[in-house]
This record gives C-alpha cells, sequence and structure tokens, in this order.
C-alpha cells in the first residue's frame, strides 16, 4: 500500500513537470486476481494505480509499440528485475534507447511489495549480478526435474504430446518482450519458411523456432507461459535454453544496455565455421 | 410427468450410443486443459465444469483441415478431395452458449457457398445441451439475450436435478428423439422438479450498444484507440470463440505436390489483411479490435439478423491483458 501510494505521488510529480509523457503500470482487473496494464498520461489515471503481488505480467514490450518512443520523450514504466533485464536487451539489440526510460522498480516476498532504489538500467546493476549469481533457473521446478530426467524419446514425446495442443494463436510471441519482430518469420509467406497449419508438424516447427530465437535473450518473465491458452508449460523450454547459453557461452541476458547479444554477435577469430 | 435420465445409468447409455455406432463426445478436464473430447464411459465425463476452456466450435471447424492434394504433373494438375469424415456423433453435456454458438455460425458457413466440412459434421451430430446451474464471473449469455438453458442449437435439453441425480429431459429436434429412442429402456417417467438454472446477470445494454455501433461517426471515434491500447493482439480471444468464424486457405508442399489446407485466421493479427502491396487497411490494433466487434454486433448482424457472440465468456477469460468483448460492451454502454 505505501508503495503503491509513493509511486502514485512519484508518478504525478513526474507528469507534472515534464519529466516523463506517460507511465506505464497496472490497475485492477475483471477478478480480484486480475490486473490490466495501464497507460497513465494525467494525475486521474494515476490513481487508478495498482502495486501488489497481482502485478506479475512484464509490461516492457508496451516499450516497443510503434511510435511510442520516436518523439524522444521519456517514459515511465513499473518493472520487476526481470522487466529491467528485458529492457536492457531491447536496449543491446537497438530496439530503444535506455535514457528515454524511466524505471520504477518494483518486486514482492510473497505479499509484500517493495520498491526498488534507482530510476535508470544502470542504478539496478548490483541486484542484476546478484540475481545472476542466485538465477531464477534455481528455483526448483518439479515438471522441469520430471522432463531432465527422461531420455531423449520420452522427452520428444512429452514436447510432442504438449504441443499438440497449440493452436498457433502466437499469444506467446504477442506476449513476450523479446518477439518485437515486426514481421516475424512465421508471417513471413514469400517464401513459407514455416507451415501456418496448426497439425503436429506446424506446431513443432513454430516452437522450436522459437525457442532458438529466445536463447540467451529469454528473461523468465512467464508472459508466454501465462498468454498460453492451453497451458503449454513454455517456460520451461525457455528456462532450459538460458541454462544451454550460460553453460556455453557464460551468458546472462540482460544484465546491462550494452551486453553484446549472444547469438547476434560474431568474432573475426571465431573458431568456428559455421554460423548458425 | 416428464422424462428422466439418472446419473447412474449414464454409463449404461454411453455404451448403448457407442454399440448404436455413435462416437460419445462431451467435456473432458485434461491435466492442465479442458475440452470437448470423445469419451468411452459415462465416468470419463466431467459435468461439473463451468465451460471446456476450449469451445466445441473447434468440432465442426477444425483448426487446420484438409481440402485436396494436388499433384503439378507435365500436362495436367491432378487433384483428389478430402470429404468431411463421415462419424456419426453424439455431443453429450455441451453448454446451452457453445452450441448457440453452432447455430448461429449456420447461416455463415452457408450462405453464398455451402461449407460442406461444416455441414456434414452438422448433420451428423446430436447435441445435448444440459443448463447451467452455476456459472462464473465471465459468463455472459444472459446480456446477448439468450440464457443458461437457451435451446438455440440444441437437439435435447438436459435439466439437472439436485445432488448430481439426473436430468429431466428435453427433446426439441427429430435427432434429438431418435438418438433419445436408443436409450429408452435406460429413461423413467417421474414428476421431479429441476434445479432452477443460474443468475447471470446482465453486464451491459446490447440494443444501445448495437445502436452506438450503428452510427457511422462512432467509426472513428477515439473510444476505440483507448479501449485496445493493450491488446496485444494474438488470437487467444478470437480461436477460443465459438462463433468466430475466419479461415485462411493454404497450399502446403513443395512446387509440384502438396496439400490445400483451410486454417483458422484472426482479425487480430496484422498480416489478416495485409496487401501484397505492404498496404494494410487496419494497421493498427484499435482498428483490428474494432473491426472484432464491428463484425459481431454490427455487419454480422445486419446480415444474418443475428449477433456473432453467444456469450460465453471465454474471449475475457483467457485474454492475456484482461480485455475482452465484455469489457469493450460495458464502455459503450456508458457513452
Ligand atoms: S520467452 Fe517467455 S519468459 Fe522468456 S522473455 Fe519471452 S515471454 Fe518472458
Ligand atoms: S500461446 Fe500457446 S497455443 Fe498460442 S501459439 Fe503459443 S504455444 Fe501455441
Ligand atoms: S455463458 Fe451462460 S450458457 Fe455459457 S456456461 Fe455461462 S451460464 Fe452457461
Ligand atoms: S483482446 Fe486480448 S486475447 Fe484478444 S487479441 Fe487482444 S490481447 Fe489477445
Ligand atoms: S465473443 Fe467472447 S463471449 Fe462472445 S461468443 Fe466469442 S468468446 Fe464467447
Amino acid at each position: 500500500m505505501i508503495t503503491q501510494e509513493k509511486y502514485r505521488t512519484t508518478v504525478k510529480e513526474l507528469l507534472a513537470n515534464g519529466s516523463i509523457k506517460m507511465a506505464i503500470g497496472y490497475r485492477p482487473g475483471s477478478t480480484s486476481d486480475r490486473r490490466r496494464p495501464l497507460f497513465i498520461r494525467t494525475s486521474e489515471e494515476a490513481d487508478q494505480l495498482v502495486l501488489d503481488s497481482t502485478c506479475i505480467t512484464n509490461l516492457s514490450g508496451y516499450l516497443v509499440t510503434e511510435g511510442l518512443l520516436s518523439d524522444e520523450k521519456r517514459v515511465g514504466i513499473f518493472l520487476r528485475p526481470e522487466g529491467i533485464r528485458s529492457i536492457n536487451i531491447l536496449a543491446a539489440e537497438y530496439q530503444l534507447n535506455v535514457d528515454q526510460i524511466i524505471i520504477f522498480g518494483f518486486d514482492f516476498t510473497g505479499r509484500e511489495v517493495r520498491a526498488l532504489q534507482g530510476q535508470t538500467t544502470g542504478d539496478f546493476s548490483a541486484l542484476l549480478s546478484e540475481i545472476r549469481e542466485n538465477p531464477p533457473l534455481a528455483t526448483k521446478e518439479p515438471l522441469l526435474e520430471r522432463i531432465e530426467k527422461m531420455n531423449a524419446k520420452e522427452r520428444f514425446d512429452f514436447w510432442q504430446q504438449e504441443f499438440s495442443r497449440c493452436i498457433k494463436c502466437y499469444a506467446c510471441r504477442q506476449a513476450c518482450p523479446m518477439c518485437y519482430c515486426r514481421r516475424c518469420i512465421v508471417d513471413s509467406n514469400q517464401p513459407q519458411w514455416v507451415n501456418t497449419s496448426s497439425h503436429t508438424l506446424g506446431n513443432f516447427e513454430w516452437n522450436v523456432v522459437r525457442a532458438f530465437h529466445l536463447s540467451g535473450r529469454c528473461v523468465q518473465c512467464g508472459n508466454c507461459d501465462r498468454a498460453c491458452p492451453v497451458n503449454i508449460p513454455l517456460r520451461l523450454i525457455n528456462q532450459r535454453m538460458a541454462k544451454e547459453v550460460v553453460d556455453g557461452f557464460d551468458h546472462f541476458a540482460g544484465l546491462s544496455p550494452t551486453q553484446e547479444p549472444v547469438l547476434a554477435s560474431f568474432k573475426k577469430d571465431d573458431t568456428e565455421t559455421f554460423i548458425l | 410427468m416428464t422424462r428422466i435420465l439418472f446419473s447412474d445409468k449414464l454409463d449404461n447409455c454411453v455404451a448403448k450410443w457407442r454399440s448404436a455406432g455413435l462416437t460419445v463426445i462431451g467435456p473432458v478436464q485434461g491435466e492442465s486443459l479442458s475440452s470437448y473430447a470423445t469419451v468411452e464411459r459415462g465416468t470419463d465425463l466431467h459435468l461439473g465444469l463451468v465451460l471446456p476452456d476450449r469451445s466445441l466450435k473447434e468440432l465442426f471447424f477444425p483448426q487446420t483441415e484438409p481440402m485436396l492434394r494436388y499433384t503439378i504433373k507435365k500436362n495436367e494438375i491432378e487433384t483428389a478431395d478430402f470429404t468431411a469424415p463421415s462419424a456419426p456423433r453424439i455431443i453429450f453435456g455441451a453448454r446451452p452458449c457453445d452450441a448457440s454458438g453452432l447455430a448461429i455460425d449456420d447461416p455463415l458457413f452457408g450462405w453464398d457457398y455451402k461449407d460442406e466440412y461444416w455441414f456434414q459434421r452438422r448433420k451428423e451430430s446430436v447435441i445435448v445441451t444440459i443448463a447451467c446451474t452455476k456459472a462464473d464471473d465471465f459468463c455472459m449469455c444472459t446480456s446477448l439475450k439468450l440464457a443458461p438453458d437457451s435451446t438455440k442449437g440444441a437437439d435435447v435439453l438436459l435439466r439437472p436435478l439436485d445432488k448430481n441425480r439426473g436430468w429431466l429431459v428435453e427433446e426439441l429436434t427429430e435427432r434429438g428423439r431418435e438418438a433419445f429412442v436408443i436409450i429408452s429402456e435406460y429413461l423413467q417417467e417421474g414428476s421431479e422438479t429441476a434445479l432452477p438454472t443460474v443468475e447471470v446477470p446482465e453486464k451491459f445494454n446490447l440494443d444501445a450498444c448495437v445502436t452506438w455501433l450503428q452510427n457511422p461517426e462512432n467509426f472513428d471515434s477515439k473510444f476505440w484507440k483507448e479501449i485496445s491500447m493493450r491488446c496485444i493482439g494474438c488470437a487467444s480471444c478470437t480461436y477460443l470463440c465459438p462463433t468466430c468464424h475466419c479461415f485462411d486457405i493454404q497450399d502446403e508442399g513443395d512446387t509440384y505436390s502438396g496439400i490445400r489446407r483451410k486454417n483458422w485466421d484472426s482479425c487480430s493479427f496484422a498480416l489478416f489483411t495485409m496487401h501484397t502491396s505492404g498496404h494494410n487497411p487496419r494497421s493498427t490494433q484499435s482498428a483490428r479490435w474494432r473491426q472484432r466487434i464491428m463484425h459481431k454486433f454490427n455487419y454480422f448482424p445486419g446480415k444474418f439478423s443475428v449477433n456473432s457472440c453467444s456469450g460465453c465468456g471465454r474471449c475475457s477469460r483467457q485474454c492475456p491483458v484482461d480485455m475482452g468483448i465484455t469489457e469493450t460492451l460495458q464502455e459503450i454502454s456508458k457513452l
């Protein structure tokens, strides 16, 4: 409550003195455990702001909405640590300029919400390094453990079963802050790289393509997983890929806005002869 | 006196229908998702769900369906049609809003071209609905002038008795009667009273909304931008909707042979209206959301005299950003 009130005041001040043109936060949803993204442009809108432990959506994807940042004005946004990481990745991939972003950081332990100190991504580097040391990957997922114990065939069958439910609604992609491509590979039809049909092969192609495109970029915010209307445990795929990237390249994504993207950069003295 | 189907006879009925050659389908709660699925026993049905996560439409209009196989040869193109599989079936325990959805889409699929895939399945399916005695926060059939016991699209309506003991049987169509003749030995005459249906509060004034939508001035209202600002443009709402019916036709294969398929498509996608030139007449998400609302409550009723919404609430229930038809029409009611 106190954090929420403080932030309402801060947002109002920053809007009033012109430091930001908008703040992106949360407001009440249709039931008590649902929150809606809120775009605050006026003091009245700031009064609708809610900040509690149901504010779990990573809102950073809205920052790359076409035209939002093109006037070079600043936008404020409510983010948990994963959200701050995704801003860093977006900046590292030249999708936004971090100087235009004011971060209202928060996190929660249980139901207790607390503010994170800082306003620009740089202010959170110590916090992010800490997360790197104790990554969210360490949190034990019973399902992940079950999958890890499977052999390759069982794992394949497991995912085939899961993906068979996919309806290609692309909610996972639309909800993901890292899926900002103006034209996704599956929307490209000259040539048609990926089958549009939502049959076993098409679903597999889609989900595997997405897993590869998110490798070394996913921040485990869980937006995809929560958005999936058929409840495929998508986070587990991307969590596992993140672990591969940490193990293979010592790369933990989103530590700073200048961190080189691991799979989108190359060195002349690279020993590999093939680039994926 | 009415006819009663007692729950303890359901297993026998399912067996009887199956031995009469009918596939029995009904609501089933899977490990992480509920849907209408084929069952072998009455006890496999989950009749206590408010409604399944996935709608009934996909049993008539699947997410992907082959239409024809083609082979391009030197002097000719060979084609072979796929026809809808012939499979008589009974859908037991559909929700009234799902059954209404089918009836709403019938005129659409039979309009200038008669969609054989849809009608083959419609012809061969007996729909047995169960009146609702519970609802959740998102149910809104009553706002659409339907009801938890509406008979639209149903062949038989069952009204639950207390303590899950069974249902009063109301046969509505010849097809329904025939299906219940098969199990007549398990039906009993009785004079029980059914449980009252659930009260579903009206969430908006439909007539006022329709009037607002029909006013051409409101097409460019800034309301559209405001209400849809948070929409992320996925197809959850359209793909789970029992009445959304858009599809795309795609050829899959290589240059010389392949399969032509009919795949779900959605007006929420930017690609939906993209021209080859790159021009997109619905270039913003707000234009796309406006289309969804206009289509359901203005254009569709203009053509077929019925709203393209049965009030199941799935669009709001599943939306990742907590939008949906309900909120939009509630807000329009206030304008
Ligand atoms: S893949 Fe999923 S968990 Fe990872 S950043 Fe995207 S939405 Fe978040
Ligand atoms: S959100 Fe789920 S159902 Fe939709 S495309 Fe992604 S994996 Fe498939
Ligand atoms: S919307 Fe109405 S008919 Fe549909 S499940 Fe809810 S109460 Fe039943
Ligand atoms: S309203 Fe919700 S479910 Fe529908 S397209 Fe927008 S974000 Fe997706
Ligand atoms: S528009 Fe929404 S409430 Fe209406 S039938 Fe479709 S999913 Fe159900």
